[in-house]
């Protein structure tokens, strides 16, 4: 299996340890006075997303995982799966519901996502970070209750992911959402 | 860390202008500048330091120093006296946002100068480009009790390894066989060096006895530490200094002893100064010194990563 030293741990690199896929997030070298210097490596769990905080000797190797990442658009979805295409290659797979993740709140028909593959077996799908989507359900705003300057009331999108979005946005509003934080970005005009 | 907010141009002047006000410290007090080579026959020895090697014309290695400290305490050795040296120094494979592997050292030695009073020196020069700032001392005993809650002379490696995961930080593989002092090291890093100096100029010292490198040892509290010192500002190391070794059957041994503890890490042997040693051997009077950091403290005087107060780093070389 190819290996990495510490000096080229960057942040998206893939590593395997004890047989687990992990993405590493963070690597910083630290050397106390005339010591031993190491690494403190945060490392994202590939499949459950857990992050956790490894030491490592400076100089010493790990294995890379064999980690793919495809972009893939969604074609359909159905109860136990989703199916996507490769453009290029119109390659279809179905992805199994419970390897979607935190995912599942963010599928859209015609989307491109990252399908990331674990020793070939798809493990992750990663949505765009940015995405457009329509607002299904959300109260009136109250304007009772702009005291401060940015107020916020709870929606719900048309992919079924719920978010704080600011009390002028309407049901049926079309707005830009990022997929990381989950957080309301704009409003997207739609003079077309 | 934030980066500064001036341009390279006006950090390299800034630069430029701390260079001619260190001289001017070490100049109002008698303190000779010398320029000791930076390519040497024997190497500086260090377990953890990794040199970097250029080969010469004779098809002999030669080292690039990782401090000018041999060959300043040759002269000294000749009676010259207190000298300064600030010169570019090299330390393979040290690169992060705090490490470039060639960096800039502030070096000094003073003659019948005692331990506290190469502290205060260090002080007085570190607050010429941080301004001034309080400081306070504590021992390497001290630091790990308050710290950690540890009694690191008595504790056990296991008892430290424990301390290590109880606290989120999982020891790298293998760092038990490396000895008690590797897995101190590794608190000492990860879970104690970044609470230092948060609004002070924090002064770690008298080191166990087995971490003294050039530094000479005593008895304090019953225990046999190094009168060896490190400064710490906001958790980054700003100088190591010490009250230094004069005996030169002790240097050999530790060189010795460094050597052997290469060999276990998996490092090659180097080839031990015997121009420093023979010097030492001569008669070497009692003195104090000190390397500080000259990047660091540009590091922290603009609130950057070092890349943004030197004209390039090592990639960009």
């Amino acid at each position: 299996m190819p290996q990495i030293s510490t000096n080229e741990f960057k942040a998206g690199v893939k590593i395997e340890l004890e047989g687990q896929p992990y993405t590493i997030v963070t690597n910083e070298f630290v050397k106390p006075g005339k010591g031993q210097s190491f690494n403190r490596v945060r490392i994202k769990h590939l499949i459950t997303g857990r992050v956790i905080e490894r030491t490592f000797k400076s100089g010493d190797k790990a294995d890379l995982a064999d980690v793919t990442e495809t972009n893939m658009r969604l074609l359909y979805r159905e109860a136990d799966g989703v199916t996507f295409m490769d453009d290029n290659s119109f390659e279809q797979i179905k992805i199994p519901m419970e390897s979607l993740g935190n995912t599942v709140q963010w599928l859209l028909d015609d989307v491109l996502y990252g399908i990331v593959s674990y020793n070939g077996v798809p493990v992750n799908v990663e949505p765009p970070t940015f995405m457009e989507m329509r607002i299904v359900d959300t109260a009136p705003g109250d304007r009772g209750n702009t005291a401060s300057g940015r107020v916020l009331k709870p929606a719900t999108t048309e992919t079924g992911a719920k978010i704080q979005v600011p009390i002028f946005i309407s049901q049926d509003e079309l707005i830009k959402v990022d997929t990381r934080t989950g957080e309301y970005v704009s409003r997207v005009s739609e003079s077309k | 860390m934030i980066s500064s907010a001036l341009s390279k141009n006006e950090l390299l002047r800034d630069r430029s202008s701390m260079l001619k006000t260190a001289r001017q410290f070490f100049y109002s007090k008698n303190i000779l500048e010398v320029d000791c080579p930076a390519i040497t026959q024997g190497a500086s020895v260090d377990s953890h330091i990794d040199l970097i090697k250029v080969s010469s014309q004779n098809l002999k290695w030669r080292y690039l120093h990782s401090s000018p400290e041999y060959g300043m305490k040759r002269l000294i050795a000749d009676g010259i006296g207190d000298i300064y040296q600030l010169s570019h120094v090299f330390r393979d494979g040290e690169s992060s946002t705090k490490h470039n592997p060639e960096f800039m050292m502030a070096e000094w030695y003073r003659m019948d100068f005692s331990f506290e009073m190469m502290i205060q020196e260090t002080i007085d020069f570190i607050s010429l480009f941080l301004g001034k700032l309080p400081f306070r001392v504590m021992s390497y005993g001290q630091v790990f009790r308050e710290y950690a809650g540890i009694d690191y002379f008595q504790a056990s490696i296991d008892e430290l390894l424990n301390y290590l995961t109880s606290n989120d930080v999982t020891p790298y593989p293998g760092v038990e066989s490396e000895g008690k002092d590797a897995v101190l090291n590794l608190i000492l890093g990860s879970l104690i060096e970044p609470k230092l100096g948060d609004n002070e100029l924090f002064v770690l010292a008298y080191y166990p006895a087995s971490q003294a490198a050039l530094a000479k040892t005593r008895k304090l509290d019953g225990e046999l530490v190094a009168e060896r010192f490190e400064v710490y500002y906001r958790g980054i190391e700003l100088a190591n200094g010490y009250h230094e070794l004069t005996d030169a059957v002790e240097q050999r041994a530790r060189f010795l002893e460094s050597n052997q503890f290469r060999s276990q890490l998996g490092k090659e042997q180097l080839p031990i100064d015997e121009y420093f040693l023979h010097a030492l051997q001569k008669g070497f009077p009692d003195c104090s010194g000190v390397a500080v950091g000259f990047d660091r403290l540009m590091m922290l005087r603009h609130d950057c990563d070092i890349e943004k107060v030197i004209p390039f780093t090592w990639d960009k070389a």
